[in-house]
């Protein structure tokens, strides 16, 4: 970024503020204070209301604690700034919109505030990400260590239903999802020919959502009484029965949530009305394209999460019978609401890795994209197709046996335009010339491996095979290849090649490679034997298994720890670079999309010359093929389609 | 190409058939499961033989040096090729959907005369009864016949699965639902809980006997009975032996409190004599919580246990006989 735009009389930063107008200024010290005060009223108000009703117990655990987990991050966000703007805008007082003074970054201190800078935000969320990343990897291995032989080695049943249910949570809630929404908030922008996003203040407080819903479930494993423990699915009437900790899963998915929607409706606004002059429908990257149909999925799903965990909160605290057959409620019900959402969550989790795919892969290939409107209209269908199928889920659940033949052709028919991405893909790669570089290594590791868990899905969606394998290790080994080999890999290809935009330094190209090939070995060799053991009849969370499946978990056990140790070569690889790479030129992969043609990084409006769109963004070997030019006198308006 | 893609179909096959993926199959609904399992296989290692060899071929043959700058051919697409693989998948994943169809329509059949074997699932422990309305903690199957089993739940969301019978299906409180198995192959196999019900969700195990029909008729006819204290038979009914050790009853459950030391328990809980303390903890396990332990026992026994089987359990627990 250059000093010169930000001192800028515009966008000077206001002096800094002295004496007691540093606690109310916003920021960390006044976190310090607010929070407190919040959490104090989240705790009076609760009891002063149960006193003077004369309701028994005053101090009622599971109500305060459900209370406590609205009240205290609220204060933490006030406290840090997220609301000043609308208060002010609201109380009537002076607002400055021309105030740029919360955007950009100019030492690290500025990533630990209120940041209107969609290209700080990007960062936050994907350094985030990563810490919680890194976490749910040690539960994961952590919990391994207890499965490398059966009976009881290391945790009680509490404590390996906590580590696993924390394991799928942080790694669904706070890392996959999040890591997609935090590089497309780096990268959409940029490929529109924008600014910034359509709501950077909204943008700004959807990524101080997120460690609040982090540290809300890692909190839970510290509850009296024990943590989640009923998995990542909480299914009722389990759940509802569970410690106190379950509550803080609730409500911790609820501010994830939150995040996700406020982050998708961006999304699609800025989609909509943001793109460069000439920028229409179909020369979008196919990157905005994949984020456009999740983000759709996000606003329509996510809420389903909201009421499933907000339904079985309330079966607790208030006694309301959603789910709870004694009182009429019906069992059923919260798996439909969950799945409802967690099938879609699943292209949530894929689509945007998708879009990544198709970048690295026609860049590094030197060709366009095979069939650029089918891909797109693909990711359409699989919106469309993927709100038909969540009763596979279900299928040995016991729910209406009509419903199952049905949502096992949806589910099959999925494969269609799965398939035609694939196909593309390679179709992408033939004849091409192909570059060996990391983000392309990971782009093939995902082809061959989402292949395999594709295929593995085809066997789940059939009827007959799912009623022997549902609920065994063969479909955790089947979600692993879809999330790991499938949105993971696809995470790391986009991070790889977006690491000299985002940074201004390239990362080290070998220790990139080493950690493919550590990861990609690592992979297989915890995973593919999941198959075999579920399909003998394993089932999944369990702390203790038949002896006769003992080599074979040692075996995962150990390629377990394999797989984490490949995640610190990737950990080096980035700060060091981070710290002490080579500076990256703007374009280092010869890329036609729009976040290439300027610094890296990029200015911190982004673009000094608004771009003027004149064709396809992938038209490698056309000669004299441009996707934009910029300083063009009279930009056409924007398309209307 | 081709041959890359005959030895990653070779290859692909060889895993497939070397390999025992499956359990044995020891009934009429798990071989037409284990059909649609080596039908979608045989489509599976297609596919994936054609995307190796693509991908093997395109990583060997285009390959850039790395001093090469150019473009590739700018091929933006194909659409015969693009309908031809959107056309074969959609067949494919059809076939698959008849098949699996058909094997779902058939696995519901229970003939005209089923055995009807009512299972009630709970933390952490099967009850299976019988039309003679004897139930047991373990289950016994007649060879050859089709049997119902009619599955529900007595707290949370169980699920009934044994791996050689392929069938599987979630019990659920306040519903009824059923499978039909038709045991072929006489043995003693595994019944597992396959759905996270808590604590004990990993020993929540059973057995499933499979005799000859002449056995059967026999065991339902002697009523079943155990050799042993009757308190035993109470003990292994109710699952206790999923949670606690136990030395006499052969448990080793490491959930709940150890039961081998009761009478020191009872000394420390200081809630009566031993018999009495003993009582309470089954029918009312919240009134006393053992250090170290959490609420976490059902408190359901109190209702289902009626009060001579209650009384024989004490007993046995007491003494140890």
């Amino acid at each position: 970024m250059t000093d010169a735009v930000l001192t800028d009389h515009h966008h000077a930063a206001p002096a800094a503020p002295q004496g007691y107008r540093r606690l109310t200024a916003p920021g960390w010290l006044r976190v310090l204070w607010v929070t407190p005060l919040f959490f104090g009223l989240g705790l009076g108000l609760p009891v002063l209301l149960r006193w003077l009703a004369h309701w028994d117990p005053v101090w009622k655990g599971s109500v305060l604690v459900s209370v406590e987990l609205v009240t205290t991050p609220l204060g933490f966000l006030v406290g840090l700034g997220g609301f000043d703007y609308w208060a002010h805008y609201a109380s009537g007082r002076p607002t400055r919109p021309e105030d740029h003074s919360g955007h950009g970054a100019r030492s690290w201190r500025d990533y630990f505030r209120v940041n209107t800078d969609h290209k700080v935000i990007g960062i936050q969320y994907v350094v985030t990400t990563i810490i919680f990343f890194c976490i749910g990897g040690l539960f994961a291995m952590l919990f391994r260590a207890e499965l490398a032989q059966p009976g009881d080695q290391f945790f009680n049943p509490q404590t390996f239903n906590v580590l696993v249910s924390n394991h799928a949570a942080l790694m669904i809630f706070l890392f996959i999802i999040p890591a997609f929404a935090g590089l497309g908030n780096y990268v959409i922008p940029l490929m529109l020919g924008a600014a910034d996003m359509a709501f950077p203040r909204l943008n700004a407080l959807s990524f101080w959502l997120l460690p609040i819903a982090g540290v809300m479930l890692l909190a839970g494993m510290a509850a009296p009484g024990g943590g989640p423990s009923a998995g990542w699915t909480c299914y009722a009437p389990l759940c509802s029965h569970q410690p106190l900790g379950q509550v803080f899963f609730n409500m911790g998915v609820q501010w994830a949530g939150a995040s996700s929607i406020m982050t998708a409706l961006n999304f699609l606004v800025t989609i909509i009305t943001m793109r460069a002059p000439g920028m229409t429908f179909w020369r979008m990257p196919l990157l905005v394209w994949a984020n456009f149909t999740t983000s759709l999925l996000v606003v329509i799903a996510t809420p389903f999460i909201a009421g499933s965990q907000f339904f079985v909160m309330f079966d607790r605290v208030l006694h309301t019978n959603f789910f709870e057959h004694g009182g009429g409620g019906y069992v059923l019900g919260y798996q439909h609401i969950f799945w409802f959402y967690s099938h879609p969550a699943v292209y949530i989790m894929m689509l945007p890795g998708f879009g990544i795919i198709s970048e690295v892969i026609a860049v590094m290939s030197r060709k366009p994209v095979f069939g650029y409107r089918l891909m797109a209209l693909s990711l359409m269908a699989i919106l469309v197709l993927g709100f038909s199928v969540w009763a596979h889920h279900m299928f040995v659940a016991g729910m209406a046996g009509w419903l199952r033949v049905p949502m096992m052709v949806t589910s099959m028919v999925i494969a269609v335009p799965t398939g035609i991405k694939i196909f593309s893909w390679l179709a992408t790669m033939w004849e091409g010339r192909i570059h060996f570089t990391t983000p392309m290594l990971f782009a093939l590791g995902f082809l061959s491996m989402f292949v395999i868990g594709g295929l593995s899905g085809i066997y789940l969606a059939s009827v007959p095979i799912d009623i022997h394998a549902s609920d065994t290790y063969f479909v955790v080994a089947h979600i692993h290849y879809v999330l790991f080999g499938g949105s993971v890999f696809t995470i790391f290809a986009g991070i790889y090649y977006w690491f000299p935009k985002m940074t201004g330094r390239m990362y080290d190209e070998r220790l990139g490679k080493l950690h493919f090939w550590l990861t990609f070995a690592g992979f297989n060799l915890t995973f593919f034997p999941m198959h075999y053991i579920g399909l003998q009849g394993m089932p999944r969370r369990v702390a203790d298994y038949a002896s006769r499946f003992a080599d074979i978990n040692l075996f995962i056990s150990i390629a377990s720890f394999g797989l984490g140790a490949s995640v610190l070569v990737f950990l080096y690889n980035m700060a060091n670079s981070w710290a002490h790479g080579p500076a990256a030129e703007g374009n280092p992969w010869r890329a036609l999309t729009l976040e290439w043609q300027v610094s890296s990084p990029p200015p911190v409006f982004n673009f000094d010359e608004l771009p003027q769109v004149v064709g396809n963004p992938y038209e490698y070997g056309v000669p004299g093929a441009r996707h934009a030019i910029f300083g063009a006198p009279h930009p056409e308006p924007v398309g209307a389609d | 190409m081709l041959a890359i893609g005959v030895a990653a179909a070779v290859v692909t096959t060889l895993v497939a058939v070397l390999i025992p993926w499956l359990p044995v199959s020891a009934g009429k609904e798990s071989h037409r499961i284990h059909f649609v399992y080596w039908f979608t296989t045989a489509i599976c290692i297609g596919v994936f033989s054609v995307v190796v060899a693509v991908l093997t071929y395109s990583v060997i043959h285009f390959r850039a040096r790395p001093d090469d700058d150019s473009d590739g051919p700018p091929t933006h697409g194909h659409t015969t090729l693009e309908i031809v693989w959107t056309a074969i998948p959609a067949v494919l994943v059809t076939a698959i959907s008849i098949v699996s169809a058909v094997v779902l329509a058939q696995n519901g059949h229970a003939g005209n005369d089923p055995l009807v074997v009512k299972v009630k699932a709970q933390q952490f422990a099967w009850a299976f009864t019988y039309p003679n309305g004897k139930s047991y903690g373990y289950l016994t199957l007649p060879e050859g016949r089709h049997v119902k089993l009619d599955i529900t739940s007595q707290d949370v969301i169980h699920s009934f699965w044994v791996p050689e019978l392929s069938q599987k299906q979630d019990a659920v409180p306040g519903q009824h639902n059923t499978i039909v198995v038709t045991p072929t192959r006489l043995g003693t196999y595994p019944v597992i809980c396959t759905e996270l019900c808590g604590l004990g969700h990993a020993v929540m195990r059973s057995h499933v006997e499979i005799v000859k029909a002449a056995d059967f008729d026999a065991f339902l006819k002697s009523g079943g009975q155990q050799s042993g204290p009757a308190g035993l038979a109470v003990f292994q009914e109710n699952g206790c032996g999923g949670c606690h050790t136990f030395k006499p009853a052969g448990a080793t459950g490491k959930v709940g409190p150890d039961l081998d030391n009761l009478a020191d328990a009872a000394q420390k809980a200081n809630r009566g004599p031993e018999a009495q303390f003993v009582q309470e903890s089954i029918v009312k396990p919240q009134a006393y919580i053992a250090p170290g332990f959490t609420d976490a026992m059902p408190h359901t026994f109190g209702s289902q246990i009626p009060p001579d089987k209650l009384k024989a359990l004490v007993q046995y627990l007491v003494k140890g006989s």
